[in-house]
């Protein structure tokens, strides 16, 4: 096999290379998008039984669970049942030395009574984020997923519900190094929506010329019952017929005035709704294209609405105009989540009281509130505002392990696919980058965690005696 | 000048002092691997404990100039 192969690779690499070029030049790269938070799916995929839409990070996190249960299971069963036992090689005896290797290096760090507890946690959320971290580099995430026209849910107060608004309505400003933003000037209106407010247009103009009309009329009657009241003492009775067919004639002409005051008003009515209408246009803002699957009013069965949306549109079709495409990609970097740094982030501050307590009991919260020495000493106060100090600097851990994480991976795969859409041919070394950071975060915070648990676990006060002594 | 222009011009300015932070993180970097390599220069038998605590005191400065980036993306894609 390896002689087979000697002296061959480098063709391979060069054929690899013209192939990325050939498919660089033949289909464009996307244009990235960029959101902080976790998109979600469109409406339709929930998590079961609940109304909570999924979101990407939120695949990302599964699949993050699913290979480290494969793994732990792999590893309990490949590990060797007796000391005599041969270890077996190759990934199992890979795990083997990096547990090893990190056992030794939380030892010297944190090697004590509590070791087992903070050694746990250490490993724990090291593969948890080592894994969410290198998720990044697999091909596919973050660049597979659904292509739709950018839509965007915006919280409705009226309904108290999440509405979809788009694309048609949004217009994409193109910024700097091609990051895409939004501008959210106009909501998007279904056609549905359209066709309802036309309707309504026209019944207001319905009824605005029928008022108008109503009007005239009244008006008519009005003036004609005050004719008759004036005249009525000098007429005889015999003219009757005669004012009668007169009256008739007199209606008739004022009949064809009416309905031009009524014609008028009604297009008044359908004039303001052409003028609205275009005022949109105006902005930018479009409508008349059918729902695509995320947006309401959509049915799956209707094959002509997804027509109207091509899912790969032709570039030069007026249709693909009207629409800025993005794609919602399927998996997202769990880390690029604040939703799951947080959520380690607050695991591993409880983790921290927790072992703090279990070491030290209730004199743990002397650290925080430490009153001790208020009466004692005359520098006793700065020991209370130290404490109050230490409760507020182990809030502000939360926020520091949560934000380090996401800082780190979102700004890395923004790095990523703005270097694959500006050098979609040699985007690798910016990949090998990513696995050094992905490493060194994932390290960085289950240290941290192992070094604060630690400390933790340390009496303040002894500490601070015992250093005195030294000093003196 | 129209206010959607106002919006991106008082966005693109905010990102971009936000990102001043950044030159902190720099500082930080610098002095941290120029006590390492003078560290490993007096003894290089132990480089592979100082490149260790060297890494981890960058990714620690790193970080401050993380939350400005963090700050500045927020400044840019969450407002609005």
């Amino acid at each position: 096999m390896n002689s087979f192969w000697n002296g061959k690779r480098r063709f391979v690499a060069l054929l690899m290379f013209l192939a990325g070029v050939f498919v660089a030049l033949e289909v464009p790269p996307v244009i990235p998008f960029i959101q902080l938070p976790g998109e979600n799916f469109p409406a339709g995929y929930n998590i079961p039984f609940t109304d909570i839409r999924i979101t990407n990070t939120f695949v990302a996190a599964v699949i993050v669970w699913i290979l480290l249960l494969l793994f732990v299971v792999y590893v309990i069963r490949r590990r060797p049942q007796s000391a005599t036992e041969v270890p077996p090689g190759g990934f199992y005896n890979m795990f083997e030395m990096l547990f090893e290797g990190l056992m030794g290096f939380v030892g010297g760090i944190a090697g004590g009574r509590h070791f087992r507890l903070i050694f746990n946690m250490f490993m724990t959320i090291f593969l948890i984020v080592l894994v969410a971290n290198w998720m990044e580099l697999v091909p596919g995430v973050d660049t597979i997923g659904f292509i739709h026209p950018h839509v965007k849910e915006k919280y409705d107060a009226e309904t108290d519900k999440y509405k979809v608004v788009t694309t048609d309505g949004f217009e994409i400003y193109q910024g700097f190094l091609g990051i895409s933003y939004v501008n959210g000037q106009c909501d998007w209106i279904s056609p549905a929506d359209e066709a309802a407010a036309d309707d309504a247009a026209l019944v207001q103009a319905q009824a605005a010329a029928l008022a108008a009309e109503q009007a005239l009329i009244e008006d008519a009657a009005y003036a004609r019952y005050q004719a008759a009241h004036d005249d009525h003492g000098d007429e005889e009775q015999g003219d009757h017929a005669d004012e009668a067919s007169d009256d008739h004639g007199d209606d008739h002409a004022e009949e064809v005035k009416e309905s031009d005051a009524a014609a008028a008003a009604y297009n008044d009515v359908l004039a303001a709704r052409e003028a609205e209408k275009q005022a949109r246009a105006g902005r930018g803002c479009y409508t008349g294209v059918a729902p695509a699957p995320w947006q309401d009013g959509y049915t799956g069965d209707d094959k002509s609405a997804k027509k109207d949306i091509p899912l790969h549109p032709d570039p030069s079709s007026e249709e693909a105009k009207l629409v800025p495409w993005v794609v919602l990609p399927f998996v997202r970097v769990a880390s690029t989540d604040l939703n799951m740094t947080l959520a380690l982030g607050l695991i591993s501050f409880v983790m921290i009281q927790y072992v703090g307590f279990k070491a030290l009991g209730i004199g743990y919260l002397t650290k925080f509130f430490n009153f001790s020495t208020l009466f004692k000493s005359p520098l006793g106060g700065i020991d209370v505002a130290v404490g109050l100090l230490e409760l507020i600097g182990d809030f502000a851990k939360i926020l520091s392990f949560s934000f380090r994480l996401l800082g780190n991976i979102f700004a890395g795969s923004i790095v990523l696919f703005v270097m694959s859409f500006l050098v979609p041919i040699l985007p690798w070394p910016f990949f090998i980058l990513e696995f050094f950071v992905g490493v060194i975060q994932a390290l960085v915070f289950a240290l941290l965690t192992a070094i604060f648990m630690n400390l933790a676990t340390i009496s303040h006060h002894h500490d601070d005696d015992h250093d005195h002594a030294e000093a003196h | 000048m129209d206010p959607q222009s106002t919006i991106i011009l008082g966005k693109a300015i905010g990102a971009g002092l936000a990102m001043i932070g950044a030159a902190g993180g720099g500082i930080g970097i610098g002095i941290s691997v120029g006590g390492a390599v003078m560290a490993m220069g007096r003894n290089p038998d132990h480089t592979a404990t100082i490149q260790t605590n060297m890494i981890l005191g960058v990714a620690f400065a790193e970080a401050v100039a993380i939350y400005a980036l963090v700050v500045s993306l927020i400044i840019l894609f969450v407002l609005s």
